[in-house]
């Protein structure tokens, strides 16, 4: 539906001017000597009224055709999730879209959750976005969504501010909270309401619920659904407006193995059709496997930004050695620059040295050495020293006991 | 020669027209797809119905008529709508914000609208018009009920009398500017049992405070609280001690029009 230049002007003036009449209406008939409504006013009343109807029907009357009635589609309770994967990609974005948060600040009274954080989450990939609890992931998003306002600073998403994006669900989808329902809604009306607010159709809100396997239970209120399924609803609603960018936060709580499995495929999927994907959790496992960028922050600052590979070949890694003779070895290696660290049991942990150098040592002075292991920390050992510093809730009193080691 | 064809990219900028029936609709489906909802209405419909008969029932078996005349005849058929229908329907219109508020749905709200003045010109419109057309219908229900039980013992007033339909219509009103008011407060204070409390201070409390204020402030600033300008629309002439029929309507629509600005100031001057 289009309309001419200059009625945005005109309608609300039209506006005022019927309500005023209304008004005249009113207070004409109540103030009137005469016994009944003179016949002009019903005539006033109607010519101003009557076409409104058309109006409201023309507006609210879009995307209602093939409107197929909700619950009824066939389809057993894993089936869509099956099929998701080609329902979803409706549409490859033409234009690409960046999410760009520039020297981000904010502050709740004397508490800063992000300070001073930039980075940038490109489109094609599936960004981990990765902090301990209280590092502010939630705050960040909650950012870049419009929701909160920031103290400093500024997150743009496509160039743009999150409030000035017209019909915004049509370029970012998203889920902060699967909780954040109204439990007396049917998952048909919530999802229904949301699609309505973007200009959606209802053939679109039947499509998500069976490519998130909600069809079955459609007609169900939302208060009676598991973590799961309200997580499957969250992601329904993300996907509505088939958007170019996906930002979830802890989308893996309450899904079960197949779900975790789907959800992970999906990110993947997504980020393959070149939609910019932004994916928060605490646990570095649960995006490890699917993201190809990481992003971690730790009170609130930027600790690293790198592609997953390059982060854990970054990390550090050392030499486990052991020999009978352990402690003359650990004289020559020190004397060569090498960092040593005993192992609680008899093993050294060599860091500056490599294996052959280490080996080549030992052999040049004669010393045995039962046992030379390079090793390499987990992504989950990189992640957790990095953070280590900037954990705010920690149990117990001294630092977690470094195994691997140092 | 002939330019390619390049495709648009995503879809064209929808009017602002367009985009404000997209917000009703938003607001609409919320409103009809909870079952509180129809039961908050149809509870207030049968006590204001059940108490304005009951209220018809004394007066008109009463050996005498307490006070004649049309004012007190037409007057009667509010005495029930005043307290059952505008709490109900206030309480409705309160948590409209507070339910979204306590459960986080206010977050998805304002992602899929972020102009927050549009969210609460689209709540105040579904809401305020629900609360219109439920207004006028038990207005005029009351009206009939109360007049069909006065009119066997000739104590009734008509609706072809002069005033009279305007101060039926007026009636319906009064519930609408009671709904914003409350719908405002909810926005404003976000947890359900703090806005329903103001609420009810706001419609009566403010109204009997001034009741107890020293003389020249107790009519002066009572006049203006709503259910004394309430009293004054309902009326088919003129009340003395009440402000002019169209100051009294001021008023009516003043408490809600500045409880809709203050709301709006403040939701989006405040993190969601």
């Amino acid at each position: 539906m289009s309309l001419p230049p200059g009625s945005d002007v005109a309608i609300p003036v039209v506006a005022v001017l019927a309500a005023f009449d209304v008004w005249c209406l009113v207070d004409l008939a109540r103030a009137s000597q005469a016994r009944h409504l003179p016949k002009w006013a019903w005539a006033v009343a109607i010519c101003v009224w009557g076409p409104w109807g058309g109006l409201v029907y023309l507006i609210l009357g879009k995307d209602r055709t093939a409107a197929s009635v909700p619950g009824t589609a066939p389809m057993a309770e894993g089936a869509g999730i099956a099929a998701s994967g080609q329902l979803l990609a409706r549409r490859v974005p033409a234009d690409p879209v960046v999410i760009e948060v520039d020297q981000l600040t904010k502050r709740f009274g004397p508490v800063t959750a992000v300070d001073a954080l930039s980075f940038t989450v490109r489109p094609g990939q599936v960004t981990g976005f990765l902090g301990p609890n209280g590092a502010g992931k939630t705050t960040t998003m909650r950012v870049i969504l419009g929701l909160d306002t920031p103290t400093s600073g500024r997150a743009l998403v496509g160039g743009r501010r999150y409030q000035e994006i017209i019909r915004p669900l049509h370029v970012v989808g998203s889920l902060l909270d699967a909780t954040a329902v109204h439990g007396g809604r049917t998952a048909w009306f919530h999802l229904l309401s949301i699609a309505q607010s973007n200009g959606i159709g209802r053939r679109r809100v039947v499509q998500v619920l069976e490519a998130t396997g909600l069809a079955a239970v459609a007609g169900r209120r939302v208060g009676e659904f598991s973590l799961g399924m309200k997580q499957r609803l969250g992601i329904a609603a993300a996907l509505l407006a088939d958007p170019a960018v996906l930002i979830f936060d802890e989308p893996v709580n309450g899904l079960d193995a197949a779900g975790v499995h789907w959800i992970r495929q999906l990110f993947q999927s997504m980020a393959a059709e070149g939609r910019t994907v932004m994916v928060s959790s605490h646990l570095m496992s649960e995006v490890a496997l699917t993201a190809d960028h990481l992003i971690i922050i730790g009170r609130g600052r930027l600790l690293a930004a790198s592609p997953t590979d390059r982060f854990i070949s970054g990390a550090r890694q050392d030499v486990l050695v052991r020999s009978p003779r352990a402690g003359e070895l650990a004289g020559l290696l020190t004397a060569r620059g090498a960092a040593i660290r005993p192992e609680g049991d008899g093993g050294l942990a060599v860091t500056g040295l490599d294996a052959p150098a280490i080996g080549d040592l030992a052999a040049g002075h004669g010393i045995a050495v039962h046992e030379l292991v390079p090793r390499h920390a987990s992504l989950e050992q990189a992640y957790l020293d990095l953070t280590d510093d900037s954990t705010d809730y920690r149990a117990g009193t001294s630092a977690p006991e470094r195994t691997t080691a140092s | 020669m002939t330019a390619p064809q390049i495709a648009a990219a995503g879809p064209a900028v929808p009017s602002r027209l367009v985009r404000a029936g997209d917000v009703l609709a938003f607001e609409w489906t919320k409103l009809r797809s909870v079952r509180s909802n129809y039961v908050t209405l149809i509870v207030a419909a049968m006590a204001t119905i059940g108490s304005t008969a009951l209220v018809a029932h004394a007066v008109a078996s009463a050996p005498t008529p307490p006070q004649s005349g049309p004012v007190t005849a037409l007057s009667l058929s509010f005495l029930g709508y005043a307290e059952y229908a505008v709490i109900p329907v206030s309480v409705l219109a309160v948590l409209q914000f507070t339910s979204e508020y306590t459960t986080g749905l206010i977050s998805t709200t304002f992602c899929a609208v972020p102009r927050r003045w549009a969210v609460l010109a689209g709540k105040a419109a579904v809401t305020g018009g629900a609360a219109l057309v439920a207004g006028e219908v038990l207005g005029f229900a009351s009206f009939f009920l109360t007049q069909a039980m006065l009119s066997g013992r000739h104590r009734g007033v008509s609706l072809a009398q002069p005033g009279v339909p305007g101060a039926v219509l007026a009636g319906g009103f009064v519930l609408c500017a009671c709904a914003l008011t409350a719908l405002s407060l909810g926005a404003i204070i976000r947890h359900t049992p703090g806005a329903i409390a103001a609420t009810l201070a706001a419609i009566y409390g403010l109204a009997a405070l001034c009741l107890v204020l020293p003389s020249p402030w107790k009519d002066d600033l009572g006049r203006l609280t709503m259910p004394f300008a309430a009293a004054q629309v309902v009326a088919p002439h003129p009340q003395p001690g009440l402000l002019s029929p169209g100051l009294s309507m001021l008023a009516l629509v003043g408490w809600p029009a500045a409880a809709l600005l203050a709301a709006g100031l403040v939701i989006t001057r405040r993190d969601a």
